[in-house]
């Protein structure tokens, strides 16, 4: 069952003239889900986060959320879902309980129960021994952890995450794509953005890939894959006579196709495992020396330049 | 010498671009000025005077009328609880109360009774009771003259038994004319010549007071000075100046000239006012001006240097910025006249650059000061400033 | 309500942690009425330093003539009961005198001419004098003062005179010759005790509606009223500058997040601010009490000021918030609008400029009317007295908050 619906979802700043930053987006959200949106900086992730959070107004279209729509229930909304932005939005001047019980009472919690659940929060961030420190003295791990402790709070039916590991050491980086892993496996849905492929690829259970605004693909990994084939690129240079090589690799059994780029030549092939040592024997029988060889299996970078022509790095 | 006045302009470019501070830094002294002036610029009011009449006898109509042609009040006559009223909220410089009985005692040579009504430490009240005792006085001047005057004639006549009182009070009311005449043209009078009048203005309220606003401004700029420089220390820019070919002196140079040029800027604009609109004659001598000008925007910008170099936040910044624009203005002698503090005050006042610059831009105005006579305060400011800038050089700190 | 609570004690908290907003609020008012009360000298009444004068008797006393008139006034300016007001210096000549107030040593010569005591004691109805003052412009009170003084000195004499020449109109045939019985006529009207004995003029403060026994105000009551207002502008904007802080730190935002109404955070933001400015007043208050020993007033004047003025300064701040983009601009403008109102509406210099047309223009502000109900209250007056120096304090709040709450819904909805 899908928990969030989002249909032809948009967002021009300023208009008529100003820039459209979301032009029609729509997705679904299954329950329990970890649902990733790709794309490079600028795509409109955040806008489209923003409008989720009923931060921002949407120009046209609507969304779901529990069923309640961001635009005529914002409060509704706002009850279920867990908002963790990109920048760290905590209080520097208070401990990390302070901050935890004052937002806690933000979304309506009080009492016991609310120092119960801050108790809780803390456990689960590894942070209860330092509860009652500022947040200003904390490294930037911390403070991360901290500002997803806070969307917790409330057990929201749906966690946003903005881009939550930007700028941070991989060993925290690590956790907390554990714990967000932890939190799919124990019920929660999911919204996660980012531009780092490998992030979505390892988390997602869906990925949604935007750019300048637009949906250009959703579906899993797999599904995604295919739009450029289950092919792997294999790369490779040698010592002299690059093209006579090329001809060679061709006749390969398991070679579906060579072509040749300055100095190298690109193989695509289902089974590299298999096919990489005949290239190294045909080389050696043809007196060649293979230099350098890559082998790059399908993966969402090549979907993305497959799909907008260019890099998601760039 | 060439980066630090790059760092300078630039400096003072993201001032200009930022247009509310900018708006703000510039034009709201100059605003103020011009309603001050406006109101106190055209030479000084008549105190208003509320005064009651309980008497209503011939003297109390007399002093009523003296008052009212008086060139220092300004008279409403009132009932008495509208004439407290009216100094209490502020409508009037003090109340004059009358008592009935007035006229009587003064005719009967009794001592006659006046109350005056103000509020404590009003200078108009002490302006406005002077010149009610100056009337007053010259009324009762006259009777006790006419008085001793019969006395003394009497006291070589004989007169019968109990009818002391009516004969000297006739012979009173016959010398009072003469009296009367004597008094108004009196053998000793004062002459006020105002010292260095002769090359200065003669100096109204506003005349004396646009300095001290001037000072009060620009010490208050302080708090706008060094924002710019702790944000810069926070974003990380000013680390990354030095890793270019910038020195430290440089560097520092370049922020206090900025802060000099708009401390500069500032005071043209409201010297300008002054001159312009309210003919206040700061450009009687231009040299001395100009080196008082130099004076203040060398003490202001080395100091704002300091505070930006010392604290860490801009509310820090501001907090402290405010407390010692205040302080130092207070002890200047921009707010009140230092002469009306104690000798204490006065000295510790005099121990600032600001109260030397205050007084030699007075003194170029109102007593014709020139050059020569500004250059001590010129010695205490750049003595001042050279601490200032050798302080914030020391704890200047590039980041947090 | 317990979220505006929790919102208004958060910031209230983080208030208590910062050094400098608690300086600019507490320290400052404080320390800036204890200089200025220094300044005066800290009691009940103005104690201003005595004026220096020069004074320069030139003055030759006719041989028949014991001390001359010139002797007079210098001694009168001299005398015991005036040293706390003149502080006065003999110099041998006018040139001297003149040098001193040139100098800046003394801010007035008191030049008595030569033929002063020819033409006091000297018979002739037409022989004038004139006693030079020679005043330093920019010290005016020293100057008014000592004229004041000579004035009155001038007076005995001429009024002595004028005895004289009323007893020689008077004078019949065969009477005393006419100069013993104008010595006679002089002599009386001195011996009478002249002027100074003729007239009493007395001076007190107004009295307030039926209380015999209005109060004189305390000096340093007096400044701290006039600092605690201003600094409570800045205490006010400290706390809603947070609104942009947390704007652009991302709290605001997030708040914004939770199912916590618009009304409610906002809400609680002003209450924060009202709340932390209020706090302020109440320590300022006390710390009067306990540092200077202020008499403030009665507790419900005192009250309900201390409230009125809060919403001012909270709705001043906030408006000023609502019309600025970043927290250095709200500082920078706010600086400014709050010196401006307080140098208008007398906040530095209290009681000293009266009447006229400053009368008039401190009305139009809110801090203007408020130390004129501080006035009132530390003299003793009730909240009967005050009326609209709450009333019209109140109105400017009202307006300011209605403003602000217009721009910053508009801001952030």
């Amino acid at each position: 069952m899908n928990i969030v619906e989002v249909q032809e979802l948009r967002k021009q700043y300023d208009p008529p003239k100003g820039v459209l930053a979301v032009d029609g987006v729509s997705f679904d959200i299954a329950e329990s889900e970890i649902f990733s949106l790709l794309g490079p900086n600028g795509a409109g992730k955040s806008t489209t986060i923003s409008m989720l959070s009923c931060l921002l107004h949407p120009s046209g279209g609507d969304a779901l959320v529990a069923g309640h729509s961001v635009v005529s229930e914002a409060q509704s909304v706002k009850e279920v879902i867990g908002v963790v932005p990109q920048d760290i939005a905590l209080y520097p001047d208070m401990s990390a309980r302070e901050n935890l019980l004052f937002w806690g009472r933000m979304y309506g919690l009080s009492g016991e129960a609310l120092k119960k659940r801050v108790d809780e929060i803390l456990e689960l961030i590894t942070l209860a021994d330092r509860q009652k420190d500022r947040v200003e003295k904390f490294s930037g791990g911390m403070k991360r952890r901290v500002n997803i402790g806070v969307a917790l709070l409330h057990k929201p039916k749906v966690l946003y995450l903005d881009e939550p590991t930007v700028g941070i050491d991989p060993q925290s980086r690590r956790s907390i794509l554990d714990g967000i892993l932890a939190l799919r496996d124990q019920g929660m849905t999911i919204l996660y953005t980012t531009h780092y492929m490998a992030e979505a690829q390892e988390l997602s259970d869906r990925i949604g890939i935007v750019d300048h605004g637009k949906m250009i693909a959703t579906g899993t990994h797999e599904e995604l894959v295919k739009v450029v084939g289950e092919e792997a690129r294999v790369t490779a240079r040698v010592d002299h006579y690059l093209e006579g090589m090329a001809e060679r690799w061709r006749e390969v059994k398991g070679v579906e196709k060579v072509d040749l780029e300055e100095d190298e030549a690109v193989l695509l092939t289902e089974d590299p495992n298999e096919v990489l040592p005949r290239l190294f024997e045909a080389a050696a029988a043809a007196g060649a020396r293979i230099t350098e060889i890559n082998v790059t299996e399908p993966n969402l970078e090549m979907v993305f330049l497959h799909l907008t022509g260019r890099a998601l790095r760039e | 010498m060439k980066l630090a006045w790059i760092l300078a302009r630039k400096d003072l470019l993201q001032t200009v671009r930022d247009k509310l501070s900018f708006i703000f830094i510039l034009l709201m002294p100059l605003a103020f000025t011009l309603f001050f002036g406006l109101l106190f610029g055209g030479g000084s009011d008549r105190l208003p005077l509320a005064v009651n009449d309980a008497d209503g006898g011939a003297a109390a109509k007399q002093l009523l009328a003296a008052l009212q042609t008086s060139d220092v009040v300004k008279v409403t006559v009132e009932s008495v609880a509208d004439a407290e009223k009216a100094v209490d909220d502020n409508k009037a410089a003090v109340a004059l109360l009358i008592p009935k009985g007035y006229s009587a005692d003064l005719t009967a040579g009794k001592k006659a009774t006046l109350t005056v009504v103000s509020t404590e430490g009003s200078s108009g009240a002490a302006t406005a009771a002077s010149e009610i005792r100056s009337l007053a006085g010259e009324q009762v001047a006259v009777e006790l003259a006419a008085r001793a005057a019969a006395q003394s004639v009497w006291s070589t006549r004989s007169m019968p038994a109990g009818a002391e009182q009516g004969v000297i009070a006739q012979s009173a009311a016959q010398a009072r004319s003469v009296t009367a005449q004597a008094l108004a043209h009196p053998a000793a009078t004062v002459k006020v010549v105002q010292a260095g009048t002769a090359a200065g203005q003669v100096p109204t309220g506003f005349v004396l007071s646009s300095p001290g606003m001037l000072v009060n401004f620009i010490m208050f700029s302080l708090v706008t000075a060094g924002v710019a420089l702790i944000v810069e220390r926070r974003n990380g820019t000013l680390q990354r100046l030095m890793t270019t070919r910038v020195r430290r002196w440089e560097l520092i140079a370049g922020k206090a000239a900025g802060m000099f040029l708009l401390t500069f800027v500032q005071q043209i604009l409201l010297l300008g006012v002054g001159q312009l609109f309210f003919g206040v004659d700061y450009l009687r001598d231009p040299e001395a001006l100009l080196v008082m000008m130099v004076s203040l925007s060398l003490v202001a910008s080395t100091l704002g240097l300091l505070l930006a170099a010392v604290l860490k936040s801009e509310q820090a910044l501001v907090a402290t910025s405010v407390i010692v624009s205040m302080s130092v203005s207070a002890l200047s002698g921009a707010w009140f006249p230092l002469e009306i503090t104690g000798s204490a005050f006065q000295f510790v006042g005099h121990l600032l650059p600001t109260a030397w610059i205050l007084d030699c831009l007075r003194g170029i105005v109102v007593r014709g000061f020139d050059v020569a006579d500004v250059l001590p305060a010129l010695g205490v400011s750049v003595a001042w400033a050279a601490a200032f800038f050798v302080l914030a050089v020391w704890r200047f700190r590039l980041s947090d | 309500m317990t979220k505006i609570i929790a919102i208004a004690w958060k910031d209230l908290r983080s208030t208590a942690r910062n050094m400098p907003a608690l300086a600019m609020m507490l320290l400052a008012p404080l320390a800036l009425a204890a200089l200025l009360g220094f300044a005066f000298g800290g009691g009940s009444g103005f104690d201003i330093a005595a004026t220096k004068v020069a004074v320069a008797n030139l003055d030759r006393a006719p041989s028949s003539a014991g001390e001359s008139a010139g002797a007079v006034v210098v001694g009168i300016l001299g005398s015991s009961g005036l040293k706390h007001v003149l502080d006065v210096s003999k110099k041998s000549d006018d040139a001297a005198a003149r040098a001193a107030v040139d100098d800046g040593k003394d801010a007035v010569a008191v030049i008595i001419p030569s033929d002063f005591s020819t033409v006091i004691y000297g018979g002739s109805p037409l022989a004038t004098t004139q006693v030079e003052l020679y005043e330093n412009p920019t010290q005016e009170i020293g100057g008014a003062i000592a004229e004041g003084v000579v004035d009155q000195a001038l007076l005995e004499f001429s009024g002595a005179r004028a005895a004289a020449a009323g007893a020689l109109a008077l004078r019949a045939q065969g009477e005393p010759p006419p100069a013993v019985l104008a010595k006679s006529a002089a002599q009386q009207f001195t011996h009478a005790g002249g002027v100074t004995a003729g007239l009493d003029i007395s001076q007190r403060t107004p009295q307030l509606s039926g209380d015999q026994n209005a109060k004189d105000v305390s000096v340093t009551g007096a400044i701290l009223a006039g600092m605690m207002v201003f600094f409570m502008f800045f205490g006010a904007a400290n706390v809603a500058r947070t609104i942009l802080d947390e704007d652009r730190a991302g709290t605001l935002p997030r708040l914004f997040t939770t199912p916590t109404s618009y009304g409610v955070i906002l809400g609680g933001k002003f209450a924060s601010v009202f709340v932390t400015v209020t706090l302020q007043a109440v320590i300022l208050l006390v710390a009067g009490r306990l540092i200077f020993s202020i008499d403030w007033g009665r507790l419900d004047a005192v009250v309900l000021l201390t409230l009125v003025a809060a919403g001012v300064a909270s709705g001043l701040a906030l408006l000023v918030i609502s019309l600025t983009r970043t927290p250095a601009q709200a500082g920078a403008i706010g600086a400014g609008v709050y010196l401006v109102l307080a140098l208008v509406g007398g906040n530095f210099t209290g009681t000293a400029q009266t009447g006229g047309t400053f009368g008039i223009v401190q009305k139009f502000t809110p801090n203007g009317w408020l130390l004129q109900g501080w006035n009132t209250t530390m003299r003793g007056g009730g909240s009967g007295d005050i009326r609209w120096q709450l009333l019209v304090p109140l109105g400017f709040a009202v307006a300011f908050f209605f403003f602000a709450v217009l721009r910053i819904r508009r801001r952030f909805a």
